[in-house]
């Protein structure tokens, strides 16, 4: 199997820079990771371990907690200087947990994606009510819960089914990204958006 | 000294999507193994968060890879939940070209008394025992009602080693109540530890609630999670109470967590 590292180096290397909401780039002393939208700022929070993009990554700017790491909400004001190859994997998996390790397995052909039908199937215990989601309320939930404009900026892989595909977002949606953009991928729906299902199906309207 | 350089290690623990506290002391845990070297790559993967169960397969780029839930007790998320998610069929899976071995959870480790032992003294410095009451407070209703039996055990084992005046096992939610403390208890001094894998709500408000240490009003005790156990001891029913923090954040489980490495293959050997 490749190893992780070499990998992201390969890729960094053919010019890689973009993951998620957060710009790479290459500096003297290593490299150098920040949010997109804070490109031009010089009045930057230093950071020097990747240690220290867990707690980065688990709270946004109003200091509320990202369940979702792939959630269009990473918040600003840091810059995180890192001396190498392996230190950008492990910030980078904490920025994006599993996301470096799908693509690779994607890369490699592994990558199996699994219709949301079929997920709802497997659940059990008090998620096995999502098995009554009909396929109007799976659309609009999928609308509302994976747009990459507030909910998350993963690409998606499955269906709802063989047939159906999830026709209630963009075409981009669908879409990888790639060159210098690594990409975020969602081979099966995660248990947010399980348990999202779960209070359409019991009827509770509250946001969450 | 543990090395298992070929090999990956995946901690699997609950996870939480409304506060960074239920995951925290596994990544503290696999941060410690990682840096011990006893593995060739550590992974954790979560229910609740990512990396999910469904994905940390991916991460692996080992052929042999360790599963150790960190979980209190065996009950639905040892038995069906993360089985289901990571496709095992037994101790020992072929899944996708990696052999992955399944092992038991941290909390049912006979190491575990130690563990409750150590947190105890550390919270109660210079109390004397056998003057003490110890609680061991496990959460006793619901789905993982396997977390009562475990504290039970734990229970038995320390009073069998007769170290403390009484040792009781107490409930946020069934009888023996832990609301109940003062009635249930003899000692002049009482230690409670919970015996739950994080500190989050049920450590930081739910418990000091019930107990009697912190204002009842919804959110009170979480904004001041940390400072509810910076004020032992508490002088209170004419007592002396101390609290600790949930057993899972204590550094030993990382240990526990070889330990039960170490046990899949005593037991497979
Ligand atoms: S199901 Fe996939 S795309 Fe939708 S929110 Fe979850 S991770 Fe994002």
């Amino acid at each position: 199997m490749m190893d992780t590292n070499a990998a992201l180096a390969d890729w960094l290397d053919k010019g890689g820079r973009r993951i998620g909401q957060i710009v790479i780039a290459k500096k003297n002393d290593g490299w150098e990771l920040r949010h997109a939208d804070d490109a031009a700022r010089e009045d930057l929070h230093l950071f020097t371990k990747s240690a220290d993009a867990r707690p980065l990554a688990n709270l946004d700017d109003a200091g509320a907690y990202r369940a979702l790491k792939t959630a269009p909400n990473l918040r600003h004001g840091w810059r995180l200087v890192l001396p190498d190859v392996a230190s950008v994997r492990s910030a980078l998996d904490a920025f994006y947990p599993a996301m470096i390790g799908v693509q690779l397995a994607r890369e490699r052909g592994e990558l199996v994606p699994v219709n949301l039908r079929d997920t709802l199937a497997r659940q059990t215990g008090m998620y096995r009510v999502t098995q009554r989601l009909t396929d109007a309320e799976a659309q609009v939930l999928i609308a509302r819960s994976c747009c990459s404009d507030g909910g998350c900026l993963k690409t998606i892989l499955w269906r709802i089914s063989p047939e159906l595909p999830v026709n209630s977002l963009p075409a981009e949606k669908f879409t990888a990204r790639g060159g210098d953009e690594w990409p975020l991928l969602c081979h099966e729906a995660c248990n947010i958006l399980v348990a999202a299902a779960r209070k359409v199906v019991k009827g509770d309207t509250k946001e969450g | 000294m543990f090395s298992k350089p070929d090999s990956t290690l995946v901690i699997v623990g609950h996870g939480s999507t409304l506060n960074p506290d239920s995951s925290g002391p596994t990544w503290e845990h696999a941060d410690a193994i990682a840096q011990s070297g006893a593995f060739g790559e550590v992974h954790c993967a979560f229910w609740k968060e990512e990396p999910s169960l469904r994905q940390v397969l991916h991460c692996v780029t080992k052929r042999e890879v360790y599963v150790v839930p960190n979980f209190i007790s065996e009950g639905y998320f040892t038995q069906t939940v993360i089985p289901r998610e990571l496709g095992l069929d037994g101790p020992q899976t072929n899944v996708a070209g990696r052999t992955v071995k399944y092992c038991a959870p941290v909390g049912s480790h006979a190491r575990m008394t130690d563990l409750l032992l150590k947190r105890a003294a550390a919270v109660a410095p210079g109390v004397p025992p056998k003057e003490t009451s110890l609680f061991i407070v496990g959460h006793g209703t619901g789905l993982n009602d396997n977390s009562a039996v475990a504290a039970k055990r734990e229970v038995e084992r320390i009073r069998a080693l007769g170290i403390f005046g009484e040792v009781i096992a107490a409930y946020m939610e069934e009888d023996p109540l832990i609301a109940k403390w003062d009635e249930l208890s003899t000692q002049p001094n009482v230690v409670v530890v919970p015996f739950f894998i994080a500190d989050g709500l049920h450590s930081y408000e739910d418990i000091p609630v019930l107990l009697g240490i912190a204002d009842s009003s919804p959110g009170a005790a979480s904004a001041n999670a940390a400072g509810v156990f910076a004020q032992n001891p508490y002088r209170l029913r004419g007592r002396m109470l101390f609290y600790a923090n949930s057993i899972g954040t204590e550094a030993g489980f990382a240990e526990v967590i070889l330990d039960q490495v170490a046990a899949f293959d005593a037991a497979a050997a």
